[in-house]
């Protein structure tokens, strides 16, 4: 059947709109995935490189540097993740409440941390918690401990510093998509619940938690996508020290392939593990989370 | 409220609020006072305002060249948020007003590309600015991001909202699709374009790891990366550290209170 | 003033064809309505002969012109949208004038051809607002007078009215009615309200599942539906259709006895059925006489009575399915538990199987 005009001017103009989009995605995102997944299998320094097969792969597992960048990865994801979804719903249920009083001040300041720059916080971040730091002297001020806690020279705490830096910048923005999604909970299910004798803990576990689950899954995925590409903290606050304990895949990959002599085929192989992370995550996430009823 | 347990619930309810609150403005607080302290202080926890405030900022711009860093920021910034509107808005449009099967597989393609991570493009990105000699412009850090496949998706869910019998109208009023576009889908959808333009101007603003790679020399580093660098000396001078953070926060705080609903809308705007 | 022709006009989207084929001609100055349940096809239909839907086959003439191919804004049309339509970001008299700014027409024109047109409809007061400042009657003028000032040949209407209240649904017909007269042009109109469509229309159409099932002047419609469906949806309540059987036939004379009031027997001058044919005897809740007044009575049991003040409807069942009375006399004539009415073959209708008129 031949196709009228119109229909004909509808496919043209459903292509224009897009194509300048596609054009450049295409250079600066699909081109340069396929690039780096052949790159993975390429060695040698520089520019000059050949194909090495699984050279790279097998070098990853005998790599100890490698090893520690994912075990760092996969901890801060661990712990760093839950604990902020959780704090971000803690904050969210308790502003879910009109007759709080001071709702949008408490609001506004728990929101304010994503407004910061990255760069600007962790450099505070990193004045906060020298040895000699304001952290330390409020905790010893309040006799929370004993001497001071050397946070950026202690691999331990080196690790916890990132985790509340993270925390602090991210869990205002999760706290919002959850408000946003609480308010648009019809409230008469809650005051059935509170006739029903329901207690407010149970409310909250019984009622809020599984109506904001598809939420919660979106702010699990980007978290979790955004911990995995962690970079700009470690490399600011800690430098992925001290002695490598806060290196993180991204830094890994950064310092492989601009601060030593580059190898950008190894660099390349070690992208993809976060690809491949990133991937494997959000498929067991999505399982996780999929609706039984169905 | 006089039950005694619920009495309590509240009090928990403003401790926690209240802790929480703290802790959000603390940092703050804390680059005001680091802003007016000499590094020693700083380094030494000195928890109340100094006199070193306009010691540190004469520094600041003795070390850097701020007017060109805060040109370059904003230059890198407005030009890339502007782009990033006009080429992803056409493409969320183009997606949902032009449906058809095939582009509907290539969409679902560009979902799946959203959670490609940036570190697994960085590399051929800076061989490929490398090979075009764009190392070191301001083209080589802003073309990369203008088609964000995000605000194409952002764009795309909002033009769901978009009256269909608007475009009928003028289609028969005799508007071609550019000018629909141009003339009655930009107008009417003003509010999201406020929200992305903060989004996207905020990511902009911010990014520091495609600038450190691709922006080698003093004079092209924004001012993010300058203050980054500041640091990166052999003992920082943490008052001036503190200024250039506040320089580096100031516009996005700025556009945060001016426009608080836009912000939290565009914030929200793409999981709706 | 153009006349419009569809020839074999079909809809295909995919697999699943919604226009199945539709030949009609509307002459000029003619006021169509097109009406049918949701779903019928009359709003694509609309949205073709509009040029904002492809035509998968046929031909669309309007004045005489193959119009397939041509640009919505070429096609000497105007079109009112359900929702008005109107673009919020621009006063009433930017709305009004927006297309004529695009067809390069001089300033003074425009705003002549604006001015013009808001005389008509009197919306002077309303010329520098904006959208959101009107009510709904007043948009529903606006979207009317920006399809006047481009002084089409044809206009086309999608369901203008269904979005307002009832009382302003009532006063805005009445408003449309007069400007047909005039400005006397053509009018296609859309709507699934058939007292819009018998008070609007010169001409109605018809359709169900892409099909047109009868075109004509609403009291022909209404006096001499061509099937069953017809019958059902035009006039108000809907007819009532009873089952019936044939029991004897011959000589262009056919007797018939309804299947659960045996004592009720009626003889219709129809053709084309033989004795045994099941059939569907139409009548409508207007046509119910007083007892022995028709041809044959029958009593049935009452299930509700509402009574309006100058009529009353009694609602009965037969064969499960409701039956309306609609009646005149006093409400106190109307008993409690049964009511006792007449059915002239005169004015009774005759459906086979397949919801066909039997004649």
């Amino acid at each position: 059947m031949a196709q009228s005009q119109l229909a004909r001017s509808e496919q043209i103009n459903g292509w224009a709109f897009i194509l300048p989009a596609l054009a450049l995605l295409g250079i600066f995102m699909v081109y340069p995935i396929l690039w780096s997944l052949w790159m993975s299998f390429q060695t040698g320094r520089g520019m000059v490189m050949s194909f090495g097969g699984f050279t790279n792969i097998v070098r990853l597992t005998q790599d100890p540097v490698f090893i520690r960048a994912l075990t760092n990865t996969l901890t801060f994801l661990a712990i760093q993740v839950p604990i902020m979804l959780v704090l971000a719903l803690l904050f969210a249920n308790a502003l879910n409440d009109s007759k709080l009083w001071g709702r949008s001040w408490f609001r506004t300041a728990i929101f304010l941390p994503c407004v910061t720059s990255l760069v600007a916080y962790s450099v505070v971040f990193r004045s906060m918690f020298g040895a000699e730091g304001i952290i330390n002297q409020m905790l010893l001020s309040l006799h929370l401990i004993a001497s001071p806690i050397p946070w950026l020279a202690d691999p331990f705490w080196a690790k916890v510093v990132i985790v509340a830096s993270i925390t602090w910048r991210w869990t205002g923005y999760n706290m919002i998509f959850y408000l946003a999604a609480m308010q648009n909970i019809d409230r008469s299910i809650y005051e059935a619940a509170k006739i029903d004798g329901v207690p407010a803990w149970a409310r909250f576990w019984y009622l809020t938690v599984p109506m904001l689950k598809p939420v919660i899954l979106f702010t699990t995925v980007i978290s979790t996508i955004g911990t995995l590409q962690l970079f700009d903290e470690p490399n600011l606050i800690t430098l992925g020290g001290p002695s490598d304990s806060t290196l993180t895949l991204s830094l890994y990959i950064y310092n492989l392939s601009f601060k030593f002599m580059p190898s950008f085929g190894y660099a390349a192989t070690v992208s993809y593990v976060i690809v491949l992370l990133v991937g494997i995550l959000s498929v067991i996430q999505f399982f996780l989370a999929r609706d039984r009823r169905a | 409220m006089s039950n005694p347990l619920a009495l309590l619930g509240r009090a928990a309810q403003y401790a926690l609020l209240t802790l929480a609150a703290f802790v959000s403005i603390f940092p703050f607080f804390w680059m005001l006072i680091g802003a007016t302290n000499t590094s020693a202080d700083v380094t030494k926890g000195k928890a109340s305002f100094g006199t070193a405030l306009f010691d540190n900022i004469g520094k600041f711009f003795t070390t850097l060249d701020v007017p060109r860093l805060l040109f370059n920021s904003f230059f890198i910034a407005g030009i890339g948020t502007a782009l990033t509107l006009v080429i992803s808005s056409l493409a969320g449009y183009g997606f949902e007003i032009f449906r058809s099967r095939f582009r509907e597989k290539v969409f679902a393609g560009l979902l799946l590309m959203l959670s490609v991570p940036f570190a697994a493009l960085m590399i051929p990105l800076f061989i490929m600015m490398a090979n075009l000699k764009l190392i070191n412009t301001y083209q080589a850090i802003i073309l990369p991001s203008v088609a964000s496949i995000f605000i194409i998706f952002y764009f795309r869910q909002a033009t769901k909202a978009f009256p269909h019998e608007l475009r009928d109208a003028a289609k028969i009023d005799g508007l071609k699709e550019w000018q629909i576009f141009l003339f009655v889908y930009m107008p009417v959808m003003r509010s999201t374009y406020a929200a992305a333009t903060i989004i996207v101007f905020m990511a902009n603003w911010n990014n520091y790891l495609w600038p450190l790679i691709v922006l080698q020399t003093n004079e092209m580093k924004t001012l993010t990366l300058a203050t980054a660098s500041l640091i990166s000396a052999y003992v920082p001078d943490w008052g001036v550290v503190m200024v250039g953070a506040i320089f580096a926060t100031l516009p996005t705080l700025i556009i945060f209170f001016l426009l608080q609903r836009r912000f939290v809308e565009g914030m929200l705007g793409a999981v709706k | 003033m153009s006349s419009v022709k569809l020839r074999g006009v079909r809809k295909i989207f995919g697999s699943l064809e919604v226009i199945k084929g539709v030949d009609l001609d509307i002459d000029a100055k003619e006021f169509v309505v097109f009406v049918g349940p949701s779903g019928c096809g009359k709003s694509t239909l609309l949205r073709m002969i509009a040029g904002l839907e492809p035509i998968s086959k046929g031909d669309l003439e309007i004045g005489g012109k193959r119009m397939n191919d041509v640009d919505p804004s070429q096609r000497g049309i105007a079109m009112v949208f359900q929702t008005y339509a109107l673009y919020p970001h621009m006063t009433v008299r930017e709305n009004m004038g927006f297309a004529l700014r695009f067809a390069r027409v001089p300033k003074e024109q425009i705003a002549r051809q604006v001015d013009a047109a808001a005389r008509i409809l009197a919306l002077g007061p309303l010329m520098d607002r904006y959208p959101k400042e009107l009510s709904g009657g007043q948009r529903q003028r606006v979207a009317i007078g920006r399809a006047i000032v481009r002084n089409p040949e044809v206009f086309l209407f999608d369901e203008p009215l269904s979005n307002l209240d009832a009382e302003l649904r009532v006063h805005m017909r009445i408003e449309i009615a007069r400007l047909h007269k005039e400005l006397q042009t053509t009018i296609i109109y859309v709507t699934h309200d058939q007292v819009e469509a018998m008070t609007l229309a010169d001409k109605i159409v018809v359709l169900r599942d892409g099909l047109v099932e009868q075109v004509g002047r609403p009291l022909d419609l209404y006096d001499d539906p061509a099937n069953q469906f017809v019958a059902g949806f035009i006039g108000s309540p809907k007819m009532n259709f009873l089952p019936a059987r044939i029991v004897d036939a011959g000589n262009g004379q056919a007797t018939i006895v309804l299947r659960d009031h045996p004592e009720a027997r009626l003889t219709m001058t129809v053709t084309g059925v033989s004795a045994g044919e099941e059939v569907q005897l139409g009548v409508r809740p207007e046509h119910f006489g007083a007892p022995g007044a028709g041809d044959a009575d029958l009593t049935l049991e009452i299930d509700v009575a509402e009574h309006l003040g100058s009529t009353s409807y009694v609602y009965s069942r037969t064969d499960g399915e409701p039956l309306i009375i609609e009646r005149e006399e006093s409400r106190r004539e109307i008993g409690q538990d049964r009511i006792t009415v007449s059915i002239s073959a005169s004015q009774a209708y005759l459906f086979n199987k397949n919801g066909q008129r039997i004649r």
